[in-house]
């Protein structure tokens, strides 16, 4: 059905105006993190852009300085808590090694996993594939005390190994599935050819299969990244002192009163790492969001 | 048979070499050595915390003592007889159904809009992704934030339209506090649904839309008897998906409101991570995240049932 030129343009408008829409909260976040205290408390009006732009919020949460050094008006400020605990440099680390260490070790587990459900017959396969993709369906809520327990007892409480566990454990049934969507793009010919020459299983998995799926890995492995960094139940619950991003910007909430620009700043921070990652993968996080159930 | 003849008849071909130090289920050939690590993981902090958090609900705790007891009632009678965790599940339900509603039309209405090969639509699908990565706890806040009763851009710009009334802030009002949450998710998760109908459109055939134009459809036409019926499949499988995730929603919950004002905003999972937090009553809370469990598999197999999804 062609559309007339009127038409054409009536789309162009609704669909800009449309993702405009989704993009406002995006963009007013990043405003406000340039925004002075005294901006951002402003109840008599919309403070668009008649503010003086700072870094101070920046200079807070990533760089340590403290609000005595930086001379804020002291004007509106909330919070009595020092500095210290608005510096998230150690927080951004842990993060960090919390998602790209569930990250190495869900890949590790599933290229293996996938192989084997993508080429092997076996009894007991489907149910098998079910039952690691019921995993995904179960809330972590479920789980959550007996781990937190568990976790006590093997001295895994408030670690960065104990977040990464139980961040692969959530990771799992999307990794598996997603990979044994890319094996499944790999044509069997190509194993059965590497086996008339000889190969074993593991080499033609490791030399021939693997290599092909170089693509699919990385996208599962950003959307393994992208899931563990924005996770927060189980943080929340299994940590004390290491805090992941998106716990630590929540505890800038007090009582006497919220530091917006700290958070609004640690916020546009921990937004970018995923912003850039999803732009590569675009193509393959239906897939990944989907448990592999549609081809793109 | 075959084998054993070219054999014979090769003469100088060398013996077959003989290496069989392992035995077969944990070379390379069978599936255990593949699956084995993946299904340890699986059990051990999968499974096992399962179902001791089956075990752990049959234990009540004494609140002062601070000692569990064996008795396997306590806390599945309380469960039945608790207002809160009834309020919980209508709470729970009534999000779930309300944002799947508003996500799947939204979803499908912004797809159909963004389903074009024009420039540039390229860019405006790939920024409709962006809400989809952001930390659910940051979209709390940010939410929180644009709500907020006295500076919240989104409630000056209600108020000044006449359109809100200063006097009751939106997320400190019970009346409109879930609504406040439930615009954080649909924000977030529109797109989701924008992402799998854009799918699912970008893989429709083309012919049916031509023959029906030849036969004089109109667009509206063509959308109800062709676009939804070959859509449904896929559908299906993202009510179920997003379904599945609304029903266990905590992150929002949890950073806008904190179950509040009162027990407004309360779902399952919050009520169970109070339980866990203020009262420290470690049984009930496994009882109560059991029961979400049980109610996810009950009704997500009710619906694969009822709409017959296949994965």
């Amino acid at each position: 059905m062609q559309e007339s030129f009127l038409q054409k343009r009536l789309r162009d408008v609704a669909a800009v105006l449309v993702v405009s829409l989704f993009m406002f909260p995006l963009f007013w976040w990043a405003l406000t993190s340039f925004k002075p205290t005294s901006a951002i408390f402003d109840k008599d009006g919309i403070v668009w852009f008649n503010f003086k732009p700072t870094l101070v919020n920046y200079a807070v949460t990533m760089l340590g300085k403290s609000r005595a050094e930086l001379a804020i008006d002291s004007g509106n400020t909330f919070g009595v808590g020092g500095a210290s605990s608005y510096d998230s440099r150690q927080t951004i680390i842990d993060s960090l090694i919390v998602a790209v260490g569930s990250t190495a070790f869900t890949l590790l587990l599933a290229v293996f996993a996938a192989y084997a459900l993508s080429r092997m017959r076996f009894r007991w396969r489907q149910a098998y594939l079910n039952w690691i993709l019921s995993q995904r369906f179960m809330p972590p809520i479920a789980i959550i005390v007996p781990v937190v327990f568990m976790f006590h007892y093997l001295s895994l409480g408030d670690t960065r190994l104990g977040l990464v566990i139980v961040d692969t454990l959530i990771n799992l049934p999307i990794a598996v599935l997603l990979m044994k969507s890319f094996y499944d793009d790999v044509p069997v010919d190509v194993d059965e050819a590497a086996m008339i020459d000889g190969a074993t299983r593991l080499q033609i998995f490791w030399c021939v299969v693997l290599p092909m799926v170089k693509g699919g890995a990385a996208a599962t492995a950003v959307l393994c990244f992208i899931f563990s960094w924005t996770e927060f139940l189980l943080s929340l619950f299994l940590t004390n002192s290491i805090r992941t991003l998106p716990v630590k910007i929540t505890t800038f909430v007090t009582s006497t009163g919220s530091e917006w620009g700290f958070i609004a700043a640690l916020g546009t921070t921990a937004v970018i790492p995923s912003f850039i990652f999803i732009l590569l993968v675009q193509k393959q996080l239906v897939r990944g969001l989907t448990l592999g159930s549609l081809k793109e | 048979m075959v084998s054993q003849h070219l054999r014979a008849l090769a003469v100088d071909a060398p013996a077959p070499r003989r290496r069989r130090a392992w035995p077969q289920f944990l070379t390379s050939e069978h599936p255990f050595p593949w699956l084995a690590p993946i299904t340890a993981v699986i059990v051990a902090f999968g499974v096992y915390p399962l179902l001791y958090a089956l075990w752990l609900s049959f234990f009540k705790r004494n609140p002062v003592t601070r000692i569990n007891v064996f008795y396997p009632t306590w806390n599945w009678g309380k469960l039945l007889t608790d207002d809160r965790v009834w309020g919980a599940i209508g709470h729970t339900y009534l999000y779930t159904i309300i944002a799947l509603v508003i996500e799947l039309g939204l979803g499908l209405a912004i797809a159909l809009l963004l389903d074009s090969d024009r420039k540039g639509y390229g860019l405006l699908r790939a920024l409709m992704t962006l809400p989809l990565v952001v930390p659910p706890a940051v979209t709390g806040m940010m939410f929180l934030l644009m709500l907020d009763g006295s500076f919240g851009v989104l409630s000056m710009g209600l108020v000044s339209l006449g359109l809100w009334s200063p006097a009751h802030p939106i997320l400190a009002s019970s009346g409109s506090a879930l609504a406040g949450v439930l615009l954080a998710d649909i924000w977030q998760w529109t797109p989701f649904m924008v992402l799998i109908m854009l799918a699912g459109l970008r893989a429709l055939p083309k012919e049916p839309f031509e023959a029906a134009a030849i036969d004089g459809a109109t667009a509206t036409q063509a959308f109800i008897r062709l676009t939804l019926p070959m859509l449904s499949k896929i559908i299906a499988i993202a009510v179920l998906i997003r379904g599945v995730d609304l029903f266990r929603i905590y992150d929002y919950v949890k950073v806008m409101t904190d179950s509040g004002p009162g027990t407004a905003t309360e779902t399952l999972t919050s009520y169970a991570g109070t339980i866990y937090f203020k009262n420290a009553d470690f049984p009930y809370a496994s009882t109560i995240s059991l029961f979400t469990l049980f109610l996810v598999i009950v009704t997500s197999s009710i619906f694969i049932k009822l709409f017959k999804v296949q994965f």
